[in-house]
């Protein structure tokens, strides 16, 4: 399979069809799980999508090792090589090696202040522009309003993409009028789409429960628990 | 003999430069009774020229250094492992982390955690070596252990819980109250042998009593026994010892101890921690790979009847000949068994088996499984497994990755010329990935490895440890070539210039293979290229693999089949074919679109945060990739896949972007195609370099 295809058979699709070229400016996205459910996942293959569109992503994880990162774009990648039989791996994924970067932090060592300071050294270095800042980690029970927002001005000023992944508690059953959860049920007007996964009985849906982008908003994805792989409902 | 595993520890005694490890360790051989009177690093008055370490055992006539010095302590034998100083990361600091069961760190009261001591440390975590900590040096002045442990949780990121605190720092330093006992102890006698159990002193009855509270805090995490039992207000001694010996066997926990070594205060009880809280050969899972069933891997049991596994990880040449060292991980060694090597496969019986004590050896009939001897005039490479002849295992990979990188080297004098010869011949020995020859257009003797460092290290021990002083030409690195398609080729090689004349026409293709270097197929039906001749067209393939036409680097990953030729009843000959081939090979390789292959490397920089952005410029400038960044307290690691060829020099404009604070290691990661600017200027520089010979 070429290149090309992958992308356009990608259920991802879904998010950002083909037809906006140009990643939407600053969009917001949000992904809301459970304890492993797979929100990394998720955000690696929305990452890899943007890679193979020709984007750059930095890879913010904080609280997990460079190692643990790099394993899973490793791993997504080769599940992708194998079962769709892409032609030229080896040159697409040394591509996807120039498009990524990958930053971890303690949970103590990361702030806004930090992650500025590093986009600028990486920006006015001209060593990495990424397009798309995807965040794994952030810790949204200990952030208020006031430092999300933060984050997101930063990024529109940066003019970047951003997509969080947030946890979710089993015991805080807060929720906000549009349906977002805490810790986050406070701050939904801040993401431009959300996406709450789902356990069912033997697969995990993909609830798109706000996108203002692309008026997914409602759709509803598959991820297949033994590969963590999006596919279609 | 029948070693009981619960009373053997074998520990590294890991240090800065500086920080006092000479010293220790002749004390805890002085307190084990192996030596018998205690001679100091430095002189009475403090001024004297500071003898290191060589020239200690010289007058000595002791081994402090040896590979592995074996003492007793309290029922316990300890085997006390050497662990290379210099910190960058060759296959012998590897082999020593992985034959010690557990550590013990020293750092110096004053200097604290130094950027050496990280480096080791992280080594140390990459191979889970369980470890202790000891704060040297507290009767100096500017002694501050509690600085020192905060900084081995800030710097050192480990779990660092104090098992005891000073009495009295600096000149005043008494003595140590040992938080689990809560006792006061003070080392009297000449030499610090007698210790002396007291009362703490009421000046630090409050701040004990707070230390303890936080290391029971601390023990607790690791047992729920201990945990009940401080609710309970009956926590007893050994409970707590269990917790903190379970915490750092899981890396979670380390303890912390102090004192001086040179004021003789502290030892033992280090020495006693040591035995508490280091694992056993029992206490660790040790694996090997099956060469039977691809390298797969199987875990070693400690069982003194299962068959024999052993890892010979240091070659020494002593006073008492060459001596291999080596661990038992399954297993026992007999006097006058017959043993295989797995790297060659070679049968080798054991002649004379010896345990190293520091001023003796002690000959053994056997040894079993967690122990660690030395064997006589054993012909072997250090890193060489040893089993039973019945089982095919290896304890590290057969597959030695090829050297990227190549210098030339030049004695001074002749007996410069001489030593040079005698170091070579045993660094080859000892390390895999490191090379020499003898080009024999030059007719210089080429060193290579895998790194600038790798190579500058032994260039260092030539010249300390054998007196061989060379000149060293400029490092080059090792291209290789490929080809990226498939191309056909059809040569016909033909002489007639009087006499016997040779004929042979090979046809057939190339086309790349990722597996493996080079692959013959041979796909002539009806006996085109007559039998006889099909080895001659491999053999001439094979010739040309060496020096490829781009570079000159030896070609890669090329499969040649081989489906069409011609012959002549008189005039074809092995030579004609070989040349027929060559000829072929030539003709394909232009069509195949060849590359230039160059090796990259794994950079990996630590330091201050505040660097970074200028250590990822850098990395930057020198073609390489920014892989990722790890951000933990003020502290980075950048890493990055950086040609080599661009690395050389990296030491010295890393110190001057950072003064000095960070540091890089650096490991072979892949080959990869260069890019067409550089290509084309090797390719420049081959040609000027063949028309000028």
């Amino acid at each position: 399979m070429q290149k090309e295809d992958l992308i356009k058979k990608n259920p991802l699709r879904v998010l950002s069809p083909l037809s906006t070229e140009s990643l939407p400016d600053h969009r917001m996205g949000l992904i809301m799980a459970r304890a492993g459910l797979g929100k990394t996942a998720i955000l690696v293959q929305i990452a890899m999508d943007s890679m193979l569109r020709g984007h750059k992503v930095l890879h913010v994880s904080i609280g997990e090792g460079l190692e643990k990162a790099k394993a899973w774009y490793e791993d997504i990648y080769k599940y992708i090589v194998e079962s769709f039989q892409l032609d030229n791996a080896p040159e697409v994924e040394d591509e996807l090696m120039r498009s990524r970067m990958i930053m971890t932090f303690k949970e103590s060592a990361f702030s806004r202040l930090k992650l500025e300071e590093r986009l600028n050294d990486l920006v006015y270095q001209n060593i990495f522009r990424p397009d798309i800042v995807v965040v794994d980690g952030f810790d949204f029970a200990e952030a208020d309003y006031v430092s999300v927002m933060d984050l997101k001005e930063m990024m529109a000023a940066m003019n970047v993409q951003g997509w969080f992944s947030a946890l979710r508690h089993r015991n805080d059953n807060r929720k906000s009028i549009t349906g977002v959860p805490a810790p986050c049920h406070e701050m939904d007007g801040l993401f431009d789409t959300i996406i709450l996964l789902q356990p069912e009985k033997d697969s995990i849906l993909l609830n798109i429960i706000k996108d203002e982008y692309d008026s997914a908003a409602g759709k509803i994805l598959n991820l297949d628990p033994s590969t963590m792989m999006v596919k279609e409902a | 003999m029948k070693a009981n595993l619960d009373m053997l520890r074998n520990i590294g005694i890991s240090a800065h430069i500086d920080s006092g490890k000479t010293t220790l360790t002749e004390r805890i051989l002085f307190y084990t009774q192996r030596i018998h009177a205690i001679h100091e690093v430095r002189g009475k008055d403090g001024v004297g020229a500071k003898m290191d370490s060589m020239e200690l055992e010289k007058e000595r006539g002791i081994t402090i250094q040896s590979a592995a010095t074996y003492c007793k302590w309290k029922g316990h034998a300890i085997n006390i492992i050497d662990t290379p100083g210099h910190v960058d990361f060759t296959i012998e600091v590897e082999r020593a982390l992985r034959v010690l069961d557990g550590a013990v760190l020293i750092l110096c009261s004053v200097g604290g955690v130094q950027s050496q001591s990280i480096t080791v440390n992280r080594q140390m975590t990459r191979y889970k070596v369980p470890r202790i900590v000891f704060i040297n040096k507290c009767d100096r002045t500017g002694a501050n252990p509690y600085r020192v442990a905060k900084q081995v949780r800030d710097k050192l990121d480990l779990n660092a819980v104090l098992l005891q605190i000073p009495i009295g720092l600096e000149g005043d330093l008494k003595g140590v109250v040992d938080l689990v006992t809560m006792k006061a102890l003070y080392f009297e006698g000449a030499n610090g042998e007698t210790i002396r159990e007291a009362d703490i002193p009421a000046e630090l009855q409050e701040e004990a009593e707070a230390k303890r509270e936080e290391l029971l805090d601390a023990a607790s995490m690791f047992s729920e026994e201990l945990m009940e039992a401080i609710l309970e207000g009956t926590p007893t001694e050994e409970m707590i010892r269990k917790a903190i010996r379970a915490g750092t066997l899981s890396l979670e926990l380390v303890p912390v101890f102090m004192g001086s070594a040179y004021k003789n205060k502290g030892v033992q009880p280090m020495l006693d921690s040591v035995i508490n809280y280091l694992p056993t050969p029992k206490d660790i899972k040790n694996t090997a790979l099956d060469l039977k069933n691809d390298e797969q891997e199987i875990s070693l049991t400690p069982d003194p009847d299962a068959p024999l596994t052993s890892l010979a990880f240091k070659l020494e040449d002593g006073r008492y000949g060459q001596l291999t060292y080596i661990r038992i991980y399954q297993g026992t060694l007999k006097k006058g068994d017959t043993i295989i090597n797995s790297r060659d496969g070679k049968k080798v019986k054991v002649g004379r088996l010896v345990r190293m004590h520091s001023d003796e050896m002690e000959e053994i009939e056997e040894a079993a499984a967690g122990d660690i001897v030395a064997l006589f005039g054993i012909d072997c490479a250090s890193g060489d497994t040893f089993t039973s002849p019945d089982i095919s295992v290896s304890m590290s990979s057969m597959h030695v990755p090829e050297p990227v990188i190549s210098l030339a080297i030049l004695p001074i004098d002749n007996k410069a010329q001489v030593n040079m010869s005698k170091a070579l011949n045993r660094f080859t020995k000892e390390d895999p990935t490191f090379r020499t020859y003898v080009d024999h257009e030059t007719n210089e003797t080429i060193i290579s490895g895998m790194g600038e460092l790798h190579l500058e290290v032994y260039i260092e021990r030539m010249k300390r440890e054998y007196q061989a002083e060379v000149q060293v030409g400029q490092p080059q690195v090792a291209y290789r070539e490929t080809i990226t398609q498939r191309a056909e080729f059809n040569y016909t090689h033909k002489k007639q210039t009087g006499g016997s004349g040779q004929f042979g026409r090979v046809g057939g293709y190339m086309e790349p293979i990722d597996e493996v270097e080079y692959e013959f197929v041979d796909q002539i039906v009806g006996g085109a290229i007559p039998r006889e001749f099909i080895s001659s067209c491999d053999k001439g393939f094979q010739k040309t693999l060496g020096k490829g036409a781009l570079a000159g680097a030896p070609i890669t990953g090329v499969r040649v089949a081989i489906n069409d030729g011609a012959s002549h009843a008189v005039d074809s000959s092995d030579v004609a074919f070989q040349l027929a081939a060559i000829g072929a090979f030539k003709e394909g390789y232009q069509k195949a679109k060849p590359v230039i292959l160059e090796p990259i490397m794994k950079v990996a920089v630590e330091g201050p945060s505040e660097f970074q952005g200028g250590v990822m410029g850098s990395l930057n400038q020198r073609r390489g990739i920014i892989v990722g960044t790890v951000e933990e307290a003020n502290y980075t690691s950048v890493e990055a896949e950086v040609p080599l060829s661009e690395m050389f020099g990296y030491s010295t404009v890393l110190r001057s972007l950072t003064q000095g604070k960070a540091e890089f290691t650096m490991e072979f990661a892949s080959y990869k195609q260069v890019p067409k600017s550089v290509s084309e200027e090797i390719i420049k520089k081959f040609q000027e370099e063949k028309q000028k010979s």
